[in-house]
């Protein structure tokens, strides 16, 4: 009896603390899966899926957010001499509307979303593995508050094979 | 067995306790009212000097005697561009009790974009540009909005953490208010009582 009156009373309490978060009681996060090695031959190119996720309770404005004043999500990628970015290739983001203004739609990301970087190795690439570096930008907020814009930096291998 | 009844009803009103105010908070929280955090009340609010819009230095003690809403706030910010229209009413109503609304842009964009959005928002009180010493000196402003609202007596009397509702503004502003600068008339007062204008509660 004790026992379960005991895990009942966990039980609320943690949701009781979690209904009761307000703006600053967590910090906006956005993490990135683990890519892995991506293999290109000299010449070709390659879809690189980078997969996100946006922490529960916040969302970030999507590429194309739908006012110039709004800070987009961006991709920033540096590649080495051996290999070139082609693309980026944004998802659509999801019109949402918040309680801070439940009449406005705004252009977001939220959950997991991808962002596909195309890589492409010139053809007289030579062989070896090669690291791309960059950062995804982005400005988040929640229900009531916003956050400065933060950036996370992105990191995976291209193993190119020349010809 | 009335030792199990006692923890029992404890355990109970401990439950039903957390369940309503969990309750009442995320309503709050539905209807846009987030909570007040009480840990600022009645600390001096740090001085500052910033450039305004139109290129002036402004200093914070500028205002002293006066009733002030310090509000950070960047063009970026959704739920900021909710508060402007709520601010410029405030602002004509309370103005001529002795409110100032200063708007503090935590913007990193070029100052004629910002004043341009204040001026399609309508906005009629002082926009500063934000620094992040002043965004430190007030305990490092991590999320916008943010307000301070302070005494005549330069004392911050409440912080808004996030979008408040309007009612919720317009009370924190009306006990900003609620001081008024008293001028003791020199020549009047016995020298043991002279002294620069103090602040008296308005009720007083």
């Amino acid at each position: 009896m004790m026992r379960t009156l005991a895990a009942l009373l966990t039980t609320v309490l943690i949701a009781g603390v979690a209904g009761a978060q307000g703006p600053g009681d967590s910090v906006p996060s956005v993490t990135m899966a683990p890519v892995g090695k991506v293999q290109l031959k000299a010449g070709s190119t390659a879809n690189v899926e980078i997969a996100f996720r946006v922490g529960s309770g916040f969302h970030i404005n999507s590429n194309k957010p739908k006012s110039e004043l709004l800070i987009p999500t961006m991709l920033k990628l540096s590649p080495p001499q051996q290999v070139s970015i082609a693309a980026i290739q944004y998802p659509a983001g999801q019109d949402m509307s918040f309680p801070f203004a439940p009449t406005e739609k705004l252009n977001v990301y939220s959950g997991d979303f991808s962002i596909t970087a195309v890589v492409k190795a010139p053809a007289k690439a030579t062989s070896g593995v090669f690291p791309v570096t960059g950062e995804l930008r982005f400005q988040a907020c929640d229900r009531s508050a916003c956050y400065p814009p933060r950036s996370i930096p992105i990191k995976f291998e291209v193993a190119v094979k020349s010809r | 067995m009335k030792r199990n009844a006692l923890v029992f009803a404890t355990l109970l009103v401990a439950i039903l306790t957390m369940l309503a105010t969990g309750t009442y908070l995320d309503r709050n929280r539905r209807h846009g009212a987030t909570r007040l955090l009480g840990d600022v009340h009645g600390v001096p609010a740090p001085d500052f000097e910033l450039t305004s819009l139109d290129g002036k230095r402004v200093k914070l003690s500028d205002y002293r005697g006066k009733a002030v809403l310090l509000n950070f706030w960047a063009t970026w910010c959704s739920p900021c561009k909710v508060e402007m229209p709520w601010f410029v009413d405030l602002q004509k109503k309370y103005g001529t009790d002795g409110l100032v609304i200063l708007g503090i842009a935590m913007d990193d964009t070029e100052t004629p974009k910002i004043a341009q959005f204040a001026s399609e928002m309508g906005v009629n009180y002082p926009v500063l540009l934000g620094t992040d010493q002043v965004s430190e000196a007030y305990g490092n402003v991590q999320f916008l909005p943010t307000s301070f609202y302070i005494n005549r007596e330069g004392k911050i009397i409440a912080k808004g953490a996030g979008l408040l509702g309007r009612n919720d503004i317009e009370e924190n502003i009306r006990k900003a208010l609620a001081s008024r600068v008293v001028s003791i008339n020199k020549a009047q007062a016995a020298p043991s009582q002279q002294r620069d204008p103090e602040v008296q509660p308005a009720t007083q």
